[in-house]
C-alpha cells in the first residue's frame, strides 16, 4: 500500500525556540531524552539556544537539527543528526516527537524516512546509528521498518522511574537503505524528498533542507 | 603513584607526550585514541601537551603504566563519565601488544577497576575494541568483560572498514537502584 505524508522537514531555526523549549520541559517527554532530569527550565533553554544557534548552514557541519513540520499540524518535532564524521561518512539520529498523539504514527515514520534519505542520498553518509530506550518502542520499531539493525544492546542502563532499562544501539548501512527503497519502492515513493519538495512546491512553500 | 608488583601507575603528565605520541603514531588504529566521532587522531606533539591540560587529564582520569624499571609500557584511563547511567569509558592501550598478555596489563586493570567500582561507584565500564585489535579483545574477555554487540563499518582506515565491538564489565557490587523520590 502506498504511504504519503504532508509531513516535511526543514532546519530549525531561533524562531523554533520556544517550540522546542515547550516539549523539552514536557514531563512526559522528557523520559525519553538523555541527561540529568534535574536540569531547570534556564539550563534546558541554554542548550537548545546553543544547538540552533550553531552554523548549520556550514558546508561540513559536525551537526544538522531538523524539525518535523506539517501544514496542518505546525511543528511536531525535532530531528538532530549528531557526531557526523565526513571522514567515515556517519553520524548518530535523534528523534523527538514533541507531540504525543504522534509518536506511533505516520509522521515520525514519514519523518525517519526522509531524513534517512537525506543522509544517505543528500550528505553522501555510509553509515547511520541511533542509540533508543529499549521502552521507546515506538521509535526502535520504525528504524527497524527502515531495515535497521539492532547491534548492541546495553542491558539495564538507565533508570526511569525507579526501574533500569536497556539500550538499544542500531546501525543503517547506506546498502541496507537502498535495498529497503527498492523493495518497497511503491509503498514509500509518496514518503521521499522529492514527494516533500513537490508538496511543498505545490503549497507554495520553500523547502530549506 | 600506585605501586604494584609490577608497576608504577600515576597521572599521566607533560614529560610522558613522546611516549603517547608514539601510541598514537601506531600503524593500527585503537578504537581508544578515536574521537567521539569514531574518528582517527593523528596529533602532533603540542596537540598532545594541550590534550594534557585539560581538566580530565590533570584532575585525574588518564593514567601512565610504568614497568618496574621506570620505562613507559602504556597508558590507561576512564573517560566520559556519565552520571546518569553510572558508567565511563574504559581504556587501556600498550605499544607492545604482548603486554595484554603480562601482569603489567592485569595490575592496569586492577588500578582502573578499583577507581571505577570503589572510589567512583560506578555501575558498570565499557571498553570499546576495533576488529583489528585482537590482543586487545582477547585480554577484555579474560578479565571478565562481555560483548555487547558489534557496530558495523564504523571507521575508515588503512583503505578498509573497520567494526567496532562494545565489551561491557559490571560492577560487581552494585545495587540495583530503587526509587527513593
Amino acid at each position: 500500500m502506498p504511504f504519503s505524508t504532508t509531513t516535511f522537514i526543514r532546519r530549525a531555526e531561533r524562531d523554533d525556540l520556544d517550540t522546542v523549549v515547550a516539549w523539552m520541559e514536557n514531563e512526559d517527554f522528557q523520559r525519553f531524552l538523555y541527561g540529568d532530569p534535574a536540569r531547570s527550565p534556564k539550563q534546558v533553554r541554554e542548550k537548545i539556544v546553543a544547538m540552533l544557534g550553531r552554523a548549520v548552514g556550514h558546508t561540513m557541519p559536525g551537526g544538522i537539527y531538523l524539525l518535523i513540520d506539517s501544514p496542518e499540524q505546525g511543528p511536531v518535532g525535532l530531528l538532530s543528526l549528531q557526531n557526523i564524521s565526513w571522514r567515515n561518512r556517519s553520524c548518530s539520529v535523534d528523534l523527538y516527537i514533541g507531540k504525543e498523539k504522534h509518536r506511533n504514527g505516520m509522521v515520525a515514520a514519514g519523518a525517519v524516512y526522509q531524513t534517512l534519505e537525506y543522509c544517505f542520498h543528500e550528505l553522501n553518509l555510509h553509515r547511520i546509528s541511533a542509540y533508543i530506550y529499549s521502552f521507546n518502542s515506538a521509535s526502535w520499531r520504525i528504524f527497524e521498518m527502515t531495515g535497521a539493525v539492532r547491534e548492541l544492546t546495553l542491558r539495564d542502563h538507565v533508570a526511569r522511574d525507579g526501574v533500569l532499562h536497556d539500550l538499544y544501539g542500531y546501525g543503517l548501512l547506506r546498502s541496507e537503505f537502498d535495498a529497503f527503497r527498492v523493495r518497497y519502492h511503491r509503498a514509500t515513493e509518496g514518503l521521499s524528498l522529492k514527494a516533500m519538495i513537490e508538496a511543498l512546491g505545490a503549497s507554495g512553500t520553500e523547502p530549506e533542507v | 603513584m600506585i605501586r604494584g608488583d609490577h608497576t608504577f601507575i600515576r597521572g599521566t603528565e607533560q614529560d610522558d607526550v613522546e611516549a603517547l605520541f608514539q601510541l598514537y603514531m601506531l600503524d593500527e588504529p585503537k578504537a581508544g585514541l578515536l574521537d567521539a566521532r569514531r574518528e582517527r587522531l593523528l596529533p602532533n606533539r603540542d596537540e598532545i601537551r594541550d590534550l594534557l591540560t585539560r581538566k580530565e587529564i590533570t584532575e585525574g582520569g588518564f593514567y601512565t603504566v610504568e614497568g618496574r624499571t621506570g620505562a613507559i609500557a602504556g597508558f590507561c584511563s576512564l573517560r566520559g563519565l556519565s552520571t546518569e547511567a553510572g558508567y565511563a569509558e574504559y581504556s587501556i592501550h600498550f605499544g607492545d601488544s604482548k603486554a595484554y598478555e603480562s601482569p603489567v596489563a592485569d595490575e592496569a586493570h586492577a588500578f582502573l577497576c578499583e577507581r571505577a567500582f570503589v572510589r567512583l561507584g560506578l555501575r558498570k565500564v565499557l571498553a570499546h575494541v576495533l576488529s583489528s585489535e585482537s590482543a586487545l579483545t582477547t585480554f577484555l574477555q579474560r578479565s571478565g568483560f562481555s560483548s555487547a554487540g558489534v557496530q558495523r563499518e564504523v571507521l575508515f582506515a588503512q583503505g578498509g572498514w573497520h567494526h567496532l565491538e562494545t565489551f561491557v564489565l559490571n560492577n560487581p557490587t552494585h545495587h540495583v537502584y530503587e526509587r527513593s523520590i
